[in-house]
């Protein structure tokens, strides 16, 4: 079963969350109940048989067989890591982090038969690099199995996120929370997901039905057109509508998971997009690919001029992220056109100092300047649909 | 020089504004004063200044919101040192 497709899911998922509301509100055993609904709901997830080295295996051994391994791999690096930084451990772990969801997305090349992929798992490799960051950078230095193997697969968010960080997670596993605070939670989550019903049940399945489908059939210039600016709107609601349940679901357990859309299209400039557009990817990308590179060609002056540093850096994070959305060309031509618009963002910022294209905060150039970023959007999304690639 | 005096001369340099030094609640990345490039650069300038062995994970753009708390979390890491 698909989360938040249909609305059997929705009823199916009455029954953890109608017991976690009880629990929550007589503040005992929470977290007991978080991990057992989390149980419950992902056998209910994912059932797909998988055939590994010949043998059938079932989904969510598969799920969970992962999940432990990396529990291992976590622990181990966390015990080298207590006596002191060793770069090697630190890479070896994360090439084992990674290994799977390369195995998933190149293994298929050579043998189509062959999907070690389960639902999720790219999701699941970002919370798993968190980690294993997090305790390279000394900020993590605690990794109980119970928390870890939550935060990998706690059940609301396990298919597409938004994508947690450990810390912040943390924070909210060791957390009391008052009644009060657990009825804030309640309206929080109940007023997610009935914003999720409208964007992806109502609006984004309008856009879909008399826009997006009627349009996808004409190649010629205005229906391409067209095209684009449905598939920007219906992309948004689908997934704005989605990341809604996510984040409502969680909420009802007393998770706060990170917001993932804040108005994209009031976006003023393509770094003001970033922070406003799959928020949750564009801020692990950021801190995590971005700010480390960076880092490391200011400390090793790799360049003569942080600048550069800072613009390779934009061009390899966005290529990654174009990547990580598959292997096909138009995902990586998406992160790399994202990357150089960033770059001509800050240089244009930079060499025009005060232009006001960018900062005059009256209507006339802000709404000009929201126009821009909008098409310019718009078209990076047309670059991923893969739509100009097939026709 | 004491932390507060050393982070707002640097902040100062990577703004181009003395906004930061009289107003130390001013939201750094909210009001634009201060992009992802000017925060790891800042990070290594502090980190050079104080000998602290800080990493590129420190800078969280909530714990390094504004002036203050840059200071705040720069005293608390050296009396950590």
């Amino acid at each position: 079963m698909t989360p938040y497709i249909d609305f059997l899911y929705f009823g199916v998922s009455l029954y953890v969350i109608i017991p976690a509301l009880i629990i929550g509100f007589f503040k005992r055993g929470w977290r007991t109940w978080l991990v057992i609904a989390t149980v419950i709901m992902l056998s209910i997830q994912y059932t797909h048989p998988r055939v590994v080295m010949g043998r059938g295996v079932s989904e969510l051994a598969l799920l969970l067989g992962y999940a432990v391994l990396q529990w291992v791999i976590t622990i181990a690096f966390l015990s080298i890591r207590k006596k002191g930084i060793n770069r090697a451990a630190y890479y070896t772990a994360l090439f084992f982090n990674l290994l799977p969801l390369l195995a998933a997305k190149f293994i298929p090349f050579f043998n189509p038969e062959y999907p070690l992929l389960f639902l999720g798992l790219s999701y699941i490799t970002f919370r798993v690099l968190d980690v294993t960051i997090g305790i390279q950078d000394n900020f993590i230095k605690d990794v109980k199995p119970l928390p870890y193997l939550t935060f990998l697969l706690f059940f609301p968010i396990i298919s597409s996120g938004p994508i947690d960080r450990y810390r912040r997670f943390s924070e909210d596993w060791n957390r009391e929370r008052s009644r009060e605070q657990f009825a804030q939670d309640v309206d929080g989550g109940v007023q997610r997901i009935f914003t999720g019903f409208l964007y992806k049940f109502i609006l984004a399945a309008l856009i879909k039905q008399y826009w997006l489908d009627p349009v996808s059939q004409g190649t010629d210039f205005l229906h391409t057109l067209s095209y684009m600016y449905a598939y920007f709107f219906y992309l948004f609601f689908d997934f704005a509508g989605y990341s809604s349940f996510a984040i409502g679901f969680s909420y009802l357990f007393g998770i706060h998971m990170p917001e993932n859309f804040n108005k994209p299209f009031l976006a003023r400039d393509i770094r003001d997009y970033w922070n406003r557009w799959h928020m949750s990817l564009s801020f692990w990308f950021r801190d995590h690919i971005y700010n480390r590179f960076v880092f490391g060609a200011l400390k090793g002056k790799w360049f003569k001029n942080s600048q550069t540093a800072s613009n390779l850096g934009y061009l390899l994070t966005m290529t990654l992220m174009g990547l990580w959305h598959g292997t096909a060309w138009h995902y990586i031509i998406y992160g790399f056109y994202h990357g150089v618009l960033l770059i001509a963002t800050n240089w244009l910022d930079k060499k025009y100092k005060g232009n006001r294209l960018l900062n005059d905060n009256g209507f006339f150039w802000q709404a000009i300047s929201i126009l821009i970023t909008f098409h310019l959007v718009g078209f990076g999304l047309l670059l991923f649909s893969g739509r100009l690639f097939h026709n | 020089m004491s932390v507060n005096e050393t982070v707002l001369k640097h902040l100062e340099r990577f703004t181009g504004t003395d906004q930061v030094r009289k107003d130390l609640n001013i939201d750094l990345f909210g009001e634009r004063l201060l992009d992802s490039l000017a925060s790891i650069e800042l990070v290594l300038a502090l980190s050079e200044d104080f000998s602290l062995d800080l990493a590129p994970g420190d800078v969280d753009r909530d714990e390094w919101a504004t002036p203050q708390k840059i200071i705040d979390y720069i005293n608390a890491r050296a009396k950590q040192a």
